[in-house]
């Protein structure tokens, strides 16, 4: 924790005199600010992209401006009730009057939303999925309650299906294509920028790129009901070569393969019990739960609520409603301890 | 009651306690079970703020358990449905149950006394919004109770909110009681915007106007036009929800978007509604501590306007991360960005005002100060989500949150807290007390800022809002923890001002008359004040009548200027012009009355029934309220118990039940720009899903029958004629075939109304499956209940006549029935061209 | 023009409201405007910011502003030549133009450089 606050604190400075954005100033706010902790994985103030660098430097340009607003406003107000009262003349009176209210009622107001506007249409066009000379990796993002879909489209083939986790390139624009299947969700890694809403019926495009490669956690911030707490997953971001192994190792003939080592009782509860929900690349095609093919390469299970650890999904099996209460996966009470940890040690070893 | 023209004299005290008598026969409050009959403005405006207060000691509770559970990291206060619903019911109470209501009861009551009146323009319409306020309210909190509480956000997103996904009874709860207290808002708005322009005392010019009624007018008239569009929306989630109509399923070409649009198109305004009338507050006040006039009164009118109108221009704002075209964001972001002007202004005003003046610095100041503290940097906040790249990564996260609590609590609630310690005299006749006052402030003050301040940082740490729990190790925890004890200060201090107020009540020091050295009339009347306000109505030709004649409390009381008589039994004030105030005619109000009450009850029994989906009791109280609200109508104008006879004084003007131009078609007007404001934004609706709807399907011949719409226009323009022709022959005075003209128009709209029915049952809509014909039921509907409502009033308007309550006379009522016609007839024409036409124009 | 101005009683506080009012249907008409178009005739996105729906927005901008600030210069010239109530009202209506100007080319500044669809 400690490590984090003086990695930000000098990168919050840094970023401000490398901007040449009146550094003083800024340093005079950010320090004490920065101090709290600005850090943090879902932390907008700590940007691992352009675009949420882009934000976080508006936040700390806007933050001065209006410190020193806000301040000069209410002293002169503070001022006006308790200085001594002086008599003027009516001219004078008109004088000052007309001096506050075009000097603080007009102009400042006036140029402050002239600064602003020029500052953010630039950048929010940025993310404007404008056409590129070399198409952008496309992951698609489906919301649901309260999981997540990730697809990876193939022009040739099958798309690479995967859930509660994004894989994602460094280095390069990344578009989502999110949408959604029940309620409105929306797609948001607070560290590369976004938020973008998942409304069923409807695709909205977003522009990402990620600096260098590393852990993130995405979220959800639009209210979903009992789960929405638990809208998050984590987002791996890889070198370039390893997004592409990690992908090939995806597709159909390879992952179906995973499924060979699975003996007869286990797959039998699986067919029974699971597969009317969840798809196994290979095995099964149920779509109304997270897609389970590469489940045991997974760095988290439920979306980010348990650590994927060994005995981790059994463990999830058993007591998933009081981890993740609410979810829409039976309990089940009436599966034997035995059984849940044979499926769980099975799934385990869907590793591509 | 024998003598008309017994005039009080000041050396006759005789006389004076006869008058005064008089007038507390004609206008005072029944005791007991009759007190529910009471429509005098001073009470029923009193009973909004004390049922308001009531709403918002619940909705800080609900806020209290909110901050903790999320205090700290997996906690189990609470599970997340209870948390939901928790959540849900503190926006809801807040802004529907408490804010609006709150600012409106003050409305009530501070208006007729500024502005020199006796009472508001429909005081039964007061008394009918307030039990409605109080029905809806109370069934709505009551599903706490029941643990159905709706849990969707108190915006009702849908798909969230609808049946599938939110299958109990919770939204229906929500649906139906806002839907019920907004019926009271928007009648509150309306008698506002009426009585401030047709009421004000003599001499009274719009622009002599005290600042105050600027901005009850401004908050009025928004109020008028931003309700329906919720109004609508909750309608049509309502029906979609019971009936299956799938306006927001995108399936069945229904699109959820058009919910949040409704919702923002009314909830943006909402805020201003909710600022202006508090920063009315502020611009009363400040001038009275500094002692000398509000600089810059034009710049203020201004500055009200502006905001008035800007802030139907900004909804989209909510919405920046639902991916519509950036350019469009562009326009509402910059739109956004305009509100710093008018507020500035403002601030820079009141700024001024104290340079410039000698302030004092008293416990009303104290609320003031900590207003501009707080609302400065939530203004400053809402400047930066105005920036569409910032709003992308903080919206709906805490930061939000913060910003959000910054501009109401600062905007509206410092300033109310103001004006109630600064009004208190009036309501009690008691002085606030000091220091109690000031420990309940800085509680408050200091607990907000605990609270708040430091919730802008964990929104940009990247808490999302209403999330239940949250994991250690996102570096939330310390913030949360400050939060929420900074938030238990906040309610130590409510209870502080609470246990002050109460206890003012009973222990507050007497005041003196005009207790602050005001300006405003409101200080001319007896503390506490009498039901009737003033004995006389001064003639007001400045801004600041008390400063300018500190003796006028005393000539109003001993009766030296007008319409001092009640002998005759009426309730009386002036219709004065809305530009100038020079007066017009005496308007008489109806008197107390069991119709509110009853008409509010048969509609709690509505809301009810409809709740618990028992659809027959439900027809059964739809038509007994009805009939309540025609029994009502039917004792006013030249009803006998309305206004025994028509004389006035000499050298007053006539009765307005004896003009063409009286109150009641200023109220038909009013009415008819809310309602025009739903039937807009059904219109939006209905090109919104056909334009950007994703599985909008238009079918390739219209259900509708082109000749049968045709019909029902020209049958009920036909009949729109007849009444133009009454009310044409009525200004000359000339009451001929009256009868048989208004039986002509009721005979038509008749006609139209069964020719409309069939073409309803005939089309054979599938109002289930697809959202194309669900609109068009919904279109079909309104017209008519138009054009039914509008035959059945010329109906009853053509038994007045009979009765001899209209005549060449009596001509007023004609009038307003008129204007309804004419509302009706245009509406008529502009669906037939959107709904049947236009789509055979243009096709899919 | 002066004639036209004349007769619109400039110093009636109806013109509080009006300047707002265009305001208002200027900023509905551009943003029902650019959602029709832009469901209807979508531009191809590499045009960026040059296309024919950014043109006649600017268009539509530019006649309204001018409009309003005809309407401002008139209702200054009329307080000028009122006094008391008149003058009021002409003087707030005046900067009340004038503000929906400045507003309407405010908010149509992003028409310049944002792609219309994207």
């Amino acid at each position: 924790m400690s490590e984090r606050k003086e990695r930000c604190t000098a990168s919050c400075i840094q970023r401000a005199g490398a901007r040449q954005v009146n550094p003083a100033t800024l340093l005079a706010l950010a320090a004490p600010l920065a101090l709290m902790g600005c850090a943090g994985d879902k932390s907008i103030l700590d940007p691992a992209g352009q675009v949420a660098r882009e934000v976080a430097l508006i936040w700390w340009v806007m933050l001065s401006f209006a410190t020193v607003v806000f301040v000069s406003v209410v002293s002169l107000w503070l001022y006006a009730l308790l200085r001594k009262h002086r008599e003027h003349t009516p001219t004078q009176e008109r004088r000052i009057v007309r001096y506050w209210i075009v000097g603080g009622g007009l102009l400042l107001p006036g140029l402050t939303i002239c600064a602003l506007l020029a500052f953010g249409v630039p950048t929010g066009k940025r993310v404007l999925p404008v056409p590129l000379d070399n198409a952008p990796v496309v992951i698609e993002v489906v919301g649901h309650q309260w999981w997540w879909e990730v697809r990876y489209p193939n022009a040739e083939g099958e798309a690479v299906v995967t859930a509660n986790q994004i894989v994602m390139p460094a280095g390069e624009p990344v578009d989502f294509h999110v949408t959604a299947a029940d309620v409105i969700h929306s797609f948001w890694i607070p560290r590369l920028g976004g938020k973008i809403d998942m409304l069923p019926g409807r695709t909205n495009r977003i522009r990402l790129d990620a600096d260098a490669p590393g852990r993130l956690l995405a979220q959800s911030a639009e209210f979903s009901g009992v789960g929405y707490a638990h809208m998050t997953f984590p987002v791996e971001v890889l070198p370039r070569e390893e997004f592409d192994a990690w992908l090939a190792a995806r597709q159909p003939e390879a992952i179906e393969a995973l499924t060979a080592t699975a003996d007869a009782a286990t797959l039998a509860s699986f067919e029974e019990s699971c597969a009317r929900c969840h798809r196994v690349a290979g095995l099964s095609t149920g779509d109304t739960g997270p897609d389970l093919s590469d489940i045991g390469a997974r760095a988290t299970l439920g979306g980010g609520v348990l650590t994927m650890e060994e005995g981790a999904i059994a463990h999830w099996l058993e007591h998933h409603q009081t981890l993740k209460p609410g979810n829409k996966m039976p309990p089940h009470d009436d599966m034997d301890a035995a059984t849940l940890e044979a499926l769980g040690s099975w799934l385990e070893t869907l590793t591509p | 009651m024998t003598t008309l023209n017994r005039q009080a004299t000041p050396q006759d005290p005789d006389h004076l306690k006869g008058l005064h008598d008089d007038l507390q026969e004609v206008w005072g409050n029944p005791r007991g079970i009759r007190a529910l009959t009471i429509v005098n403005h001073t009470t029923v405006g009193l009973r909004f703020m004390v049922t308001g207060m009531v709403f918002f000691l619940i909705g800080g509770i609900l806020a209290m358990l909110i901050r903790t559970q999320i205090a700290m990291p997996d906690q189990n206060f609470m599970n997340p449905d209870i948390y939901n619903q928790v959540t849900t019911m503190h926006g809801t109470v807040m802004m529907f149950l408490f804010a609006i209501p709150m600012l409106e009861g003050l409305a009530i009551y501070m208006i007729p006394k500024m502005i020199g009146g006796r009472d508001l323009v429909c005081p039964r319409l007061s008394a009918l919004g307030y039990f409605c306020y109080l029905f809806g309210g109370t069934i709505l909190t009551f599903s706490i109770v029941l643990e159905m509480a709706p849990n969707s956000g108190w915006f009702m997103y849908t798909p969230l909110s609808s049946s599938e996904y939110s299958p109990g009874l919770g939204s229906d709860f929500w649906l139906l009681g806002i839907t019920f207290v907004e019926i009271s808002a928007v009648s509150a708005g309306v008698e506002l915007v009426v009585s401030i322009l047709r009421t004000r005392t003599q001499g009274m010019a719009l622009h002599k106007m005290p600042i105050f009624a600027w901005y009850i007018l401004a908050m009025a008239l928004m109020i008028v036009v931003g309700f329906p569009p919720l109004i609508l929306g909750s309608i049509l989630l309502e029906l979609e929800r019971a009936v299956g109509m799938p306006f927001f399923d995108v399936a069945g070409g229904g699109d959820p978007l058009l919910w949040q649009h409704l919702f923002w198109l009314f909830g943006h305004p909402e805020v201003y509604i909710i600022f202006l009338p508090a920063a009315g507050v502020v611009s009363t006040l400040i001038p009275v501590f500094a002692g000398r006039p509000l600089v810059g009164y034009g710049w203020v009118v201004f500055a009200i306007t502006v905001m008035g109108f800007i802030s139907f221009g900004l909804w989209v704002h909510h919405m920046f991360t639902v991916g519509i075209p950036q350019l469009a964001q562009a326009f509402f972001s910059a739109a956004s960005m305009l509100v710093a002007i008018p507020t500035a202004i403002q601030v820079f005003v009141w700024l001024a005002t104290l340079w410039v003046g000698k302030p004092r610095f008293e416990l009303p100041m104290l609320w003031i100060v900590g207003f501009l503290v707080i609302f400065v940097c939530g203004g400053l906040t809402g400047v930066m989500l105005a920036l569409v790249p910032f709003n992308w990564q903080v919206h709906d996260t805490h930061f939000v949150v913060a910003h959000m609590h910054y501009v109401l609590v600062g905007g509206m609630l410092f300033p109310l807290m103001a004006g109630l310690y600064y009004w208190l005299p009036l309501f009690s006749g008691r002085m606030p007390s000091e220091t109690i006052g000031k420990w309940g402030f800085w509680l408050v003050f200091i607990g907000f800022n605990v609270t708040f301040l430091i919730m802008h940082w964990t929104g940009l740490l990247g808490m999302p809002r209403r999330i239940y729990t949250y994991d250690t190790g996102m570096g939330w925890d310390i913030f949360n923890l400050i939060s929420s004890i900074g938030g238990f200060v906040m309610s130590a201090g409510f209870a502080v001002v609470v246990i002050d107020l109460l206890l003012h009540f009973r222990y507050g020091k007497p005041a003196k008359e005009n207790p602050w050295r005001a300006d405003t009339l409101e200080w001319a009347n007896s503390l506490p004040p009498s039901p009737y306000n003033f004995v006389s109505l001064p003639k007001i030709e400045t801004r600041h009548p008390l400063w300018d004649d500190p003796d006028l409390p005393r000539t109003i009381r001993e009766g030296k200027h007008r319409l001092a008589v009640a002998s005759h039994g009426r309730r009386e004030l002036w219709g004065s012009d809305p530009l100038t105030g020079k007066l017009r005619e005496v308007i008489h109000l109806p008197g107390n009355s069991w119709w509110p009450f009853c008409a509010a009850l048969a509609l709690a029994v509505v809301c009810v029934s409809l709740l618990i989906r028992w659809y027959p009791l439900a027809g059964i109280a739809v038509i007994v309220a009805g009939v309540f609200l025609l029994r009502w109508s039917w004792e006013n104008g030249a009803h006998p118990r309305a206004a025994p006879d028509a004389r006035v004084q000499e050298g007053d003007p006539p009765l307005h039940s004896r003009t063409l131009d009286g109150p009641g078609l200023w109220t038909m007007t009013t009415t008819m720009i809310a309602n025009g404001a739903f039937f807009l934004s059904f219109l939006f609706g209905w090109f919104y899903l056909w334009t950007v709807s994703p599985e909008w399907s238009m079918p390739d011949t219209s259900p509708l029958s082109l000749f049968a719409m045709l019909a029902v226009g020209l049958l009920f323009a036909v009949g729109c004629t007849a009444m133009e022709t009454c009310v044409h022959r009525l200004r000359q005075r000339n009451d001929l075939g009256l009868r048989l003209r208004l039986l002509v128009a009721a005979l038509l709209g008749a006609v139209a109304s069964m020719v409309l029915l069939w073409l309803i049952l005939s089309a054979d809509l599938a109002i289930t499956e697809t959202a194309h014909d669900a609109v068009l039921m919904v279109g079909l509907v309104y017209a008519l209940f138009h054009v039914s409502l509008a035959a059945l009033l010329s109906l009853l308007q053509a038994l007045r006549v009979g009765y001899g309550y209209v005549s060449a006379e009596a001509p007023f009522e004609p009038v307003v029935v008129a204007y309804f016609w004419r509302y009706s007839v245009l509406m008529l024409w502009v669906l037939v061209g959107a709904l049947a036409i236009l789509p055979r124009v243009i096709g899919g | 023009m002066k004639r036209l101005l004349a007769r619109l009683h400039l110093t009636h506080p109806g013109h509080f409201v009006s300047g707002l009012t265009i305001w208002g249907t200027w900023f509905v008409a551009v943003y029902g405007g650019l959602s029709v178009a832009c469901a209807v005739v979508p531009p191809d996105p590499g045009l960026g910011a040059l296309t024919s729906i950014n043109a006649s927005l600017l268009i539509v901008s530019a006649i309204t502003a001018a409009c309003l600030v005809a309407l401002s210069l008139g209702c200054f010239a009329a307080a000028r030549e009122h006094v008391g109530r008149q003058h009021f009202n002409a003087l707030v209506s005046a900067w009340l133009y004038a503000f929906s100007a400045v507003a309407v080319v405010f908010v149509a500044l992003p028409i310049i450089g944002v792609p219309p669809c994207l």
